[in-house]
Protein backbone atom coordinates (compact mmCIF):
# COMPACT_ATOMS: atom_id res chain seq x y z
CA UNK A 1 0.00 0.00 0.00
CA UNK A 2 2.61 2.60 0.83
CA UNK A 3 5.10 2.24 -1.45
CA UNK A 4 7.39 5.00 -0.46
CA UNK A 5 10.04 3.66 -2.69
CA UNK A 6 8.13 5.47 -5.76
CA UNK A 7 7.72 9.03 -4.32
CA UNK A 8 11.42 9.93 -4.82
CA UNK A 9 11.11 9.66 -8.57
CA UNK A 10 7.97 11.17 -8.96
CA UNK A 11 9.08 13.98 -5.93
CA UNK A 12 10.92 16.26 -8.83
CA UNK A 13 7.19 16.47 -11.15
CA UNK A 14 4.95 16.81 -7.97
CA UNK A 15 7.16 20.26 -6.69
CA UNK A 16 6.99 21.11 -10.33
CA UNK A 17 2.98 20.91 -10.10
CA UNK A 18 3.69 22.80 -6.66
CA UNK A 19 5.40 25.96 -8.86
CA UNK A 20 2.73 25.70 -11.17
CA UNK A 21 -0.03 25.67 -8.15
CA UNK A 22 1.59 28.66 -7.10
CA UNK A 23 2.04 30.29 -10.14
CA UNK A 24 -1.64 30.00 -11.53
CA UNK A 25 -2.97 31.37 -7.88
CA UNK A 26 -0.31 33.86 -7.70
CA UNK A 27 -1.29 35.02 -11.39
CA UNK A 28 -5.03 35.06 -10.03
CA UNK A 29 -4.54 36.81 -6.92
CA UNK A 30 -2.52 39.80 -9.43
CA UNK A 31 -5.70 40.06 -12.01
CA UNK A 32 -8.06 39.69 -8.90
CA UNK A 33 -6.71 42.08 -6.80
CA UNK A 34 -7.11 44.80 -9.99
CA UNK A 35 -11.17 43.92 -10.35
CA UNK A 36 -11.10 43.82 -6.75
CA UNK A 37 -9.46 47.38 -6.49
CA UNK A 38 -11.96 48.71 -9.13
CA UNK A 39 -15.20 46.87 -7.44
CA UNK A 40 -13.82 47.99 -3.87
CA UNK A 41 -13.59 51.20 -4.47
CA UNK A 42 -17.40 51.74 -6.12
CA UNK A 43 -18.10 49.41 -2.86
CA UNK A 44 -17.18 52.10 -0.54
CA UNK A 45 -18.59 55.20 -2.76
CA UNK A 46 -20.99 57.48 -2.15
CA UNK A 47 -22.44 57.51 -5.54
CA UNK A 48 -25.75 55.01 -5.20
CA UNK A 49 -25.64 53.04 -8.85
CA UNK A 50 -21.99 52.10 -8.64
CA UNK A 51 -22.46 50.80 -5.19
CA UNK A 52 -25.60 48.56 -5.93
CA UNK A 53 -23.79 47.41 -9.21
CA UNK A 54 -20.08 46.39 -6.93
CA UNK A 55 -22.65 44.93 -4.38
CA UNK A 56 -24.62 42.77 -6.83
CA UNK A 57 -21.29 41.59 -8.43
CA UNK A 58 -19.46 40.85 -5.52
CA UNK A 59 -23.03 39.00 -3.67
CA UNK A 60 -23.43 36.93 -6.91
CA UNK A 61 -19.80 35.71 -7.48
CA UNK A 62 -19.64 34.87 -3.83
CA UNK A 63 -22.69 32.92 -3.95
CA UNK A 64 -21.87 30.57 -7.05
CA UNK A 65 -19.57 27.73 -6.41
CA UNK A 66 -16.32 27.90 -7.73
CA UNK A 67 -16.39 24.26 -9.69
CA UNK A 68 -19.53 26.18 -11.58
CA UNK A 69 -17.83 29.57 -12.20
CA UNK A 70 -15.01 26.91 -13.59
CA UNK A 71 -17.26 24.89 -16.00
CA UNK A 72 -19.23 27.93 -17.00
CA UNK A 73 -15.99 29.37 -18.87
CA UNK A 74 -14.53 26.21 -19.49
CA UNK A 75 -17.45 24.53 -21.26
CA UNK A 76 -20.76 27.57 -21.53
CA UNK A 77 -18.17 30.55 -22.84
CA UNK A 78 -16.65 28.63 -25.79
CA UNK A 79 -19.91 27.34 -27.06
CA UNK A 80 -21.36 30.87 -26.98
CA UNK A 81 -18.32 32.62 -28.45
CA UNK A 82 -17.96 29.95 -30.45
CA UNK A 83 -14.03 29.61 -29.43
CA UNK A 84 -11.80 26.60 -27.43
CA UNK A 85 -10.75 28.38 -24.64
CA UNK A 86 -7.48 26.15 -23.32
CA UNK A 87 -7.59 24.82 -19.51
CA UNK A 88 -5.01 27.32 -18.33
CA UNK A 89 -6.11 30.70 -19.85
CA UNK A 90 -9.88 29.00 -18.42
CA UNK A 91 -8.65 28.22 -14.94
CA UNK A 92 -6.79 31.48 -14.60
CA UNK A 93 -9.66 33.72 -16.06
CA UNK A 94 -12.49 31.62 -13.43
CA UNK A 95 -9.55 32.43 -10.21
CA UNK A 96 -9.21 35.89 -11.07
CA UNK A 97 -13.06 36.81 -11.21
CA UNK A 98 -13.67 34.53 -7.77
CA UNK A 99 -10.96 36.41 -6.62
CA UNK A 100 -11.71 39.86 -7.51
CA UNK A 101 -15.30 39.28 -5.27
CA UNK A 102 -13.18 38.89 -2.44
CA UNK A 103 -10.25 40.86 -2.90
CA UNK A 104 -12.98 43.72 -3.35
CA UNK A 105 -14.41 42.89 0.17
CA UNK A 106 -10.50 43.52 1.63
CA UNK A 107 -10.53 46.87 -0.52
CA UNK A 108 -13.56 48.00 0.77
CA UNK A 109 -12.70 47.04 4.47
CA UNK A 110 -9.31 48.52 4.14
CA UNK A 111 -10.65 51.97 2.57
CA UNK A 112 -13.50 52.28 5.37
CA UNK A 113 -10.79 51.62 8.34
CA UNK A 114 -9.08 54.97 7.20
CA UNK A 115 -10.99 57.60 9.38
CA UNK A 116 -12.91 60.31 7.45
CA UNK A 117 -10.99 62.95 8.74
CA UNK A 118 -8.52 62.02 6.42
CA UNK A 119 -11.27 62.16 3.82
CA UNK A 120 -12.18 65.75 4.51
CA UNK A 121 -8.85 67.12 5.20
CA UNK A 122 -7.97 65.68 1.99
CA UNK A 123 -11.02 67.35 -0.02
CA UNK A 124 -10.76 70.36 1.68
CA UNK A 125 -7.27 71.09 0.28
CA UNK A 126 -9.48 70.69 -2.84
CA UNK A 127 -7.53 67.33 -4.05
CA UNK A 128 -9.52 65.46 -6.54
CA UNK A 129 -11.48 61.78 -5.80
CA UNK A 130 -8.71 60.07 -7.36
CA UNK A 131 -5.56 62.14 -6.28
CA UNK A 132 -7.05 61.67 -2.37
CA UNK A 133 -7.80 57.88 -3.25
CA UNK A 134 -3.77 57.24 -4.99
CA UNK A 135 -2.04 59.57 -2.75
CA UNK A 136 -3.98 59.57 0.78
CA UNK A 137 -6.23 56.47 1.61
CA UNK A 138 -4.15 53.42 -0.58
CA UNK A 139 -1.48 53.89 1.07
CA UNK A 140 -3.05 54.10 4.20
CA UNK A 141 -5.71 51.19 3.72
CA UNK A 142 -2.92 48.73 2.17
CA UNK A 143 -1.11 48.34 5.23
CA UNK A 144 -4.28 47.08 6.64
CA UNK A 145 -5.05 44.90 3.21
CA UNK A 146 -2.03 43.07 3.57
CA UNK A 147 -2.80 40.05 6.14
CA UNK A 148 -6.28 39.49 4.51
CA UNK A 149 -4.99 39.51 0.78
CA UNK A 150 -2.61 36.61 2.26
CA UNK A 151 -6.07 34.89 3.32
CA UNK A 152 -7.22 35.26 0.24
CA UNK A 153 -4.24 34.31 -1.45
CA UNK A 154 -4.40 30.62 0.27
CA UNK A 155 -7.89 30.52 -0.27
CA UNK A 156 -7.18 30.71 -3.78
CA UNK A 157 -4.58 28.20 -3.61
CA UNK A 158 -7.19 25.14 -2.58
CA UNK A 159 -9.91 26.48 -4.34
CA UNK A 160 -6.85 26.02 -7.77
CA UNK A 161 -6.93 22.27 -7.24
CA UNK A 162 -9.77 22.44 -8.99
CA UNK A 163 -8.13 23.58 -11.91
CA UNK A 164 -6.94 20.00 -12.46
CA UNK A 165 -10.64 18.53 -13.33
CA UNK A 166 -10.77 20.71 -16.60
CA UNK A 167 -7.33 19.07 -17.51
CA UNK A 168 -5.10 21.77 -15.90
CA UNK A 169 -1.81 19.75 -14.88
CA UNK A 170 -1.21 21.85 -11.47
CA UNK A 171 -0.08 19.92 -8.01
CA UNK A 172 -2.58 17.65 -7.13
CA UNK A 173 -3.39 17.50 -11.55
CA UNK A 174 0.32 16.13 -11.42
CA UNK A 175 -0.83 13.52 -8.35
CA UNK A 176 -3.35 12.58 -10.38
CA UNK A 177 -1.47 12.06 -13.50
CA UNK A 178 1.08 9.84 -11.78
CA UNK A 179 -1.52 7.86 -10.23
CA UNK A 180 -2.68 7.27 -13.55
CA UNK A 181 0.07 6.31 -15.34
CA UNK A 182 2.12 4.11 -13.31
CA UNK A 183 -0.74 2.16 -12.26
CA UNK A 184 0.07 3.38 -8.76
CA UNK A 185 -4.05 3.63 -8.38
CA UNK A 186 -3.45 1.01 -5.29
CA UNK A 187 -0.96 3.02 -3.33
CA UNK A 188 -1.52 6.33 -1.10
CA UNK A 189 1.69 7.83 -1.11
CA UNK A 190 1.04 10.06 -4.18
CA UNK A 191 -2.55 11.54 -2.97
CA UNK A 192 -0.88 12.20 0.48
CA UNK A 193 1.88 13.63 -0.78
CA UNK A 194 -0.19 15.85 -2.17
CA UNK A 195 -2.18 16.63 0.29
CA UNK A 196 1.45 17.00 2.59
CA UNK A 197 2.93 19.45 -0.56
CA UNK A 198 -1.14 21.61 0.11
CA UNK A 199 -0.37 21.74 3.51
CA UNK A 200 3.23 23.32 3.83
CA UNK A 201 1.85 25.64 1.19
CA UNK A 202 -0.92 26.93 2.90
CA UNK A 203 0.23 26.60 6.35
CA UNK A 204 3.55 28.68 6.09
CA UNK A 205 1.71 31.44 4.26
CA UNK A 206 -1.36 31.54 7.25
CA UNK A 207 1.52 31.92 9.74
CA UNK A 208 3.29 35.04 7.82
CA UNK A 209 -0.31 36.80 7.56
CA UNK A 210 -0.98 35.67 11.26
CA UNK A 211 2.24 37.04 12.18
CA UNK A 212 1.87 40.62 9.83
CA UNK A 213 -2.03 40.61 10.62
CA UNK A 214 -0.60 40.53 15.10
CA UNK A 215 2.37 43.39 14.03
CA UNK A 216 -0.10 45.66 12.24
CA UNK A 217 -2.41 45.43 15.50
CA UNK A 218 0.27 46.16 17.63
CA UNK A 219 1.94 48.98 16.14
CA UNK A 220 0.50 52.50 16.82
CA UNK A 221 -0.90 54.01 13.24
CA UNK A 222 2.36 55.64 12.26
CA UNK A 223 2.87 58.97 10.64
CA UNK A 224 4.49 57.19 7.84
CA UNK A 225 6.68 58.80 4.75
CA UNK A 226 4.97 57.34 1.50
CA UNK A 227 7.68 57.68 -0.40
CA UNK A 228 8.00 55.19 -3.63
CA UNK A 229 11.61 53.70 -1.86
CA UNK A 230 8.94 53.08 1.91
CA UNK A 231 6.16 51.36 -0.29
CA UNK A 232 8.82 49.21 -2.23
CA UNK A 233 9.99 48.39 1.31
CA UNK A 234 6.42 47.79 2.59
CA UNK A 235 5.72 45.37 0.11
CA UNK A 236 9.69 43.51 0.66
CA UNK A 237 9.71 44.20 4.52
CA UNK A 238 6.15 44.60 5.61
CA UNK A 239 8.35 47.79 7.18
CA UNK A 240 7.50 51.34 6.19
CA UNK A 241 9.90 53.86 8.11
CA UNK A 242 8.35 56.02 10.42
CA UNK A 243 7.72 58.76 12.68
CA UNK A 244 6.48 57.58 16.02
CA UNK A 245 3.18 59.57 16.70
CA UNK A 246 2.93 62.00 20.04
CA UNK A 247 -0.53 61.04 20.70
CA UNK A 248 -1.91 64.87 22.22
CA UNK A 249 -4.27 64.46 24.84
CA UNK B 1 -19.12 34.11 -34.83
CA UNK B 2 -22.76 34.11 -34.41
CA UNK B 3 -24.95 34.81 -31.68
CA UNK B 4 -25.40 32.26 -29.44
CA UNK B 5 -28.67 31.14 -29.70
CA UNK B 6 -30.57 29.99 -26.60
CA UNK B 7 -32.87 27.05 -25.88
CA UNK B 8 -34.44 26.53 -22.96
CA UNK B 9 -37.00 24.01 -24.51
CA UNK B 10 -34.76 21.19 -25.48
CA UNK B 11 -33.77 21.32 -21.07
CA UNK B 12 -37.70 20.86 -20.18
CA UNK B 13 -37.47 16.88 -20.17
CA UNK B 14 -34.33 17.09 -17.60
CA UNK B 15 -35.89 20.16 -15.13
CA UNK B 16 -37.45 16.93 -12.82
CA UNK B 17 -33.63 15.53 -12.67
CA UNK B 18 -32.06 18.86 -12.17
CA UNK B 19 -34.67 19.69 -9.42
CA UNK B 20 -33.31 16.10 -7.93
CA UNK B 21 -30.11 17.14 -7.86
CA UNK B 22 -30.65 20.52 -6.20
CA UNK B 23 -32.47 18.55 -3.29
CA UNK B 24 -29.54 16.21 -3.09
CA UNK B 25 -27.35 19.45 -2.81
CA UNK B 26 -29.67 19.96 0.01
CA UNK B 27 -29.59 17.12 1.13
CA UNK B 28 -25.53 16.58 1.81
CA UNK B 29 -25.55 19.98 2.52
CA UNK B 30 -27.74 19.64 5.90
CA UNK B 31 -25.91 16.27 6.93
CA UNK B 32 -22.63 17.89 6.77
CA UNK B 33 -24.04 20.63 9.28
CA UNK B 34 -25.83 18.50 11.28
CA UNK B 35 -22.35 16.46 11.55
CA UNK B 36 -19.85 19.18 12.08
CA UNK B 37 -21.81 21.72 14.27
CA UNK B 38 -21.98 19.51 17.43
CA UNK B 39 -18.36 18.32 16.49
CA UNK B 40 -17.22 22.17 16.07
CA UNK B 41 -18.63 22.59 19.90
CA UNK B 42 -16.36 19.65 21.01
CA UNK B 43 -13.39 20.53 19.26
CA UNK B 44 -13.85 24.04 20.44
CA UNK B 45 -14.10 23.05 23.90
CA UNK B 46 -10.78 20.55 23.46
CA UNK B 47 -9.25 23.80 22.20
CA UNK B 48 -10.17 25.95 24.70
CA UNK B 49 -9.15 23.01 27.50
CA UNK B 50 -6.46 23.04 30.32
CA UNK B 51 -5.63 19.41 29.00
CA UNK B 52 -2.64 19.82 26.58
CA UNK B 53 -2.73 16.73 24.91
CA UNK B 54 -6.70 17.55 23.86
CA UNK B 55 -5.59 21.31 22.88
CA UNK B 56 -2.80 20.06 20.72
CA UNK B 57 -5.04 17.46 18.68
CA UNK B 58 -7.98 19.86 18.19
CA UNK B 59 -5.95 22.34 16.93
CA UNK B 60 -3.55 20.14 15.23
CA UNK B 61 -6.95 18.82 13.24
CA UNK B 62 -7.88 22.11 12.45
CA UNK B 63 -4.44 23.89 11.04
CA UNK B 64 -4.29 20.18 9.13
CA UNK B 65 -8.04 20.08 7.54
CA UNK B 66 -8.09 24.18 6.66
CA UNK B 67 -4.76 23.96 5.20
CA UNK B 68 -5.79 20.90 2.38
CA UNK B 69 -8.37 21.67 -0.18
CA UNK B 70 -11.85 20.31 0.08
CA UNK B 71 -11.33 18.40 -3.42
CA UNK B 72 -7.81 16.15 -1.81
CA UNK B 73 -9.95 15.50 1.28
CA UNK B 74 -12.82 14.10 -0.98
CA UNK B 75 -10.21 12.16 -2.96
CA UNK B 76 -8.48 10.81 0.01
CA UNK B 77 -11.98 9.15 1.51
CA UNK B 78 -13.33 7.52 -1.96
CA UNK B 79 -9.81 6.86 -3.40
CA UNK B 80 -7.70 6.01 -0.66
CA UNK B 81 -9.83 4.23 1.80
CA UNK B 82 -11.27 1.60 -0.09
CA UNK B 83 -7.38 0.48 0.07
CA UNK B 84 -7.20 0.12 3.45
CA UNK B 85 -10.99 -2.25 3.39
CA UNK B 86 -13.28 0.31 3.97
CA UNK B 87 -15.88 0.48 2.31
CA UNK B 88 -17.41 3.63 1.03
CA UNK B 89 -20.05 5.16 -1.30
CA UNK B 90 -19.37 8.40 -2.78
CA UNK B 91 -22.54 9.90 -1.16
CA UNK B 92 -20.75 8.78 1.99
CA UNK B 93 -17.66 10.03 1.06
CA UNK B 94 -18.95 13.47 -0.28
CA UNK B 95 -20.75 13.95 3.35
CA UNK B 96 -17.71 13.03 5.26
CA UNK B 97 -15.80 15.20 3.51
CA UNK B 98 -17.40 18.23 3.88
CA UNK B 99 -18.16 17.51 7.66
CA UNK B 100 -14.62 16.97 8.10
CA UNK B 101 -13.72 20.30 6.22
CA UNK B 102 -16.87 22.50 7.87
CA UNK B 103 -16.00 20.86 11.42
CA UNK B 104 -12.55 22.67 11.10
CA UNK B 105 -13.90 26.40 10.24
CA UNK B 106 -16.64 25.52 12.90
CA UNK B 107 -14.15 25.05 15.78
CA UNK B 108 -12.49 28.16 14.75
CA UNK B 109 -15.41 29.96 15.04
CA UNK B 110 -16.61 29.00 18.35
CA UNK B 111 -13.41 29.32 19.51
CA UNK B 112 -13.53 32.82 18.67
CA UNK B 113 -16.82 32.83 20.48
CA UNK B 114 -14.83 31.44 23.74
CA UNK B 115 -12.16 34.03 23.53
CA UNK B 116 -14.46 36.66 23.34
CA UNK B 117 -16.27 35.88 26.46
CA UNK B 118 -14.89 38.30 29.27
CA UNK B 119 -12.57 36.26 32.02
CA UNK B 120 -15.24 37.65 34.73
CA UNK B 121 -17.49 35.43 33.84
CA UNK B 122 -15.74 32.70 34.54
CA UNK B 123 -14.48 34.16 37.70
CA UNK B 124 -18.04 35.41 38.57
CA UNK B 125 -19.84 31.78 38.02
CA UNK B 126 -16.67 30.13 39.95
CA UNK B 127 -17.25 32.52 43.00
CA UNK B 128 -20.84 31.61 42.50
CA UNK B 129 -19.42 28.14 43.50
CA UNK B 130 -20.63 26.01 40.19
CA UNK B 131 -18.09 23.60 38.96
CA UNK B 132 -16.77 23.18 35.75
CA UNK B 133 -19.42 21.63 33.97
CA UNK B 134 -22.18 23.57 35.21
CA UNK B 135 -20.33 26.79 34.45
CA UNK B 136 -20.07 25.42 30.68
CA UNK B 137 -23.58 24.83 30.42
CA UNK B 138 -25.26 27.91 32.45
CA UNK B 139 -23.08 30.56 31.92
CA UNK B 140 -20.29 29.91 29.35
CA UNK B 141 -21.93 28.13 26.30
CA UNK B 142 -25.13 30.00 26.28
CA UNK B 143 -22.83 33.50 25.37
CA UNK B 144 -20.92 31.51 23.30
CA UNK B 145 -23.98 30.26 21.21
CA UNK B 146 -25.62 33.83 21.40
CA UNK B 147 -22.16 35.27 19.63
CA UNK B 148 -21.52 32.43 16.95
CA UNK B 149 -25.04 32.85 15.54
CA UNK B 150 -24.65 35.05 12.62
CA UNK B 151 -20.88 33.29 12.14
CA UNK B 152 -22.53 29.93 11.68
CA UNK B 153 -24.48 31.15 8.76
CA UNK B 154 -21.75 32.24 6.84
CA UNK B 155 -20.45 28.47 7.31
CA UNK B 156 -23.63 27.34 6.08
CA UNK B 157 -23.22 29.07 2.80
CA UNK B 158 -19.46 27.94 3.06
CA UNK B 159 -20.70 24.57 2.91
CA UNK B 160 -23.33 24.46 0.67
CA UNK B 161 -21.01 25.80 -1.93
CA UNK B 162 -18.26 23.31 -1.30
CA UNK B 163 -21.04 20.76 -1.81
CA UNK B 164 -20.93 21.24 -5.59
CA UNK B 165 -16.97 19.30 -5.27
CA UNK B 166 -18.70 16.88 -4.31
CA UNK B 167 -20.10 16.30 -7.86
CA UNK B 168 -16.35 15.41 -8.67
CA UNK B 169 -16.21 12.00 -6.84
CA UNK B 170 -19.64 11.09 -8.44
CA UNK B 171 -22.46 12.30 -6.03
CA UNK B 172 -25.37 12.98 -7.42
CA UNK B 173 -26.36 16.62 -6.67
CA UNK B 174 -26.92 19.54 -8.55
CA UNK B 175 -23.34 20.21 -10.52
CA UNK B 176 -23.23 16.64 -11.21
CA UNK B 177 -26.58 16.68 -12.96
CA UNK B 178 -25.76 19.91 -14.99
CA UNK B 179 -22.51 18.49 -16.22
CA UNK B 180 -23.83 14.81 -17.00
CA UNK B 181 -27.28 16.68 -19.08
CA UNK B 182 -24.77 19.15 -20.90
CA UNK B 183 -22.64 16.37 -22.26
CA UNK B 184 -25.45 14.76 -23.75
CA UNK B 185 -27.77 18.37 -24.76
CA UNK B 186 -24.52 20.74 -25.37
CA UNK B 187 -26.29 23.23 -23.33
CA UNK B 188 -24.44 23.93 -20.88
CA UNK B 189 -24.90 27.65 -21.17
CA UNK B 190 -28.58 27.86 -20.34
CA UNK B 191 -27.38 24.70 -17.96
CA UNK B 192 -25.03 26.47 -15.76
CA UNK B 193 -26.34 29.73 -15.86
CA UNK B 194 -29.47 27.83 -14.50
CA UNK B 195 -27.34 26.02 -11.89
CA UNK B 196 -25.61 29.01 -11.06
CA UNK B 197 -29.14 31.12 -10.59
CA UNK B 198 -29.95 28.29 -7.83
CA UNK B 199 -26.61 28.40 -6.04
CA UNK B 200 -27.54 32.48 -5.93
CA UNK B 201 -31.16 32.08 -4.62
CA UNK B 202 -30.19 29.69 -2.22
CA UNK B 203 -27.27 31.55 -0.64
CA UNK B 204 -29.00 34.61 -0.76
CA UNK B 205 -32.42 32.97 0.74
CA UNK B 206 -30.12 31.22 3.71
CA UNK B 207 -28.32 34.02 4.80
CA UNK B 208 -31.78 35.67 4.80
CA UNK B 209 -33.18 33.51 6.71
CA UNK B 210 -30.55 32.96 8.89
CA UNK B 211 -30.54 36.25 9.97
CA UNK B 212 -34.22 36.27 10.39
CA UNK B 213 -33.85 33.37 12.34
CA UNK B 214 -31.08 34.10 14.46
CA UNK B 215 -31.46 38.12 15.14
CA UNK B 216 -34.50 37.17 17.84
CA UNK B 217 -31.76 35.08 19.77
CA UNK B 218 -29.00 36.95 19.06
CA UNK B 219 -30.78 39.71 21.08
CA UNK B 220 -32.99 38.45 23.52
CA UNK B 221 -32.17 38.45 27.10
CA UNK B 222 -29.78 35.82 28.63
CA UNK B 223 -31.43 33.59 31.73
CA UNK B 224 -34.37 32.67 33.05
Amino acid sequence: MLASGHLANYLLLLLKGAAITLELSLGSLVLGSLGGIVFGAMRSSSTRALKAIALVYIEAVRSIPFVILLFFVFFAVPLALDMDIPPYPAAIAALSVHCSAYMAEVVRSGIESIPEGQWEAAASLGLPYYRIMRLIILPQALRVMIPPTIGVYVSTIKESSLASIIGFVELLGQGMAIREANALRGSADVLVAVAFGYFVICFSLSQLGRYLEHRTARELPPATKWTKGAIARLLVAGRPETEAVRQTS
Amino acid sequence: MGIYDLNLRVLVPYLPVLGWGAVRTLEISVLAILLSFPLGLVGALMRVADNRLARAIATGYVETVRNIPLLVVLYILFLVLPLYGVRINSLTAGVLGLAINSTAYTIEIVRAGFASIPAGQYEAARSLGLHRLQMLCFVIVPQVFRIVLPTLGNQIVSVVLGSAQASIIGVGELTYQTQSIGSSTFRYFELFTIAALFYIVCVQLISLLWRLLTGRAAHAPLGT
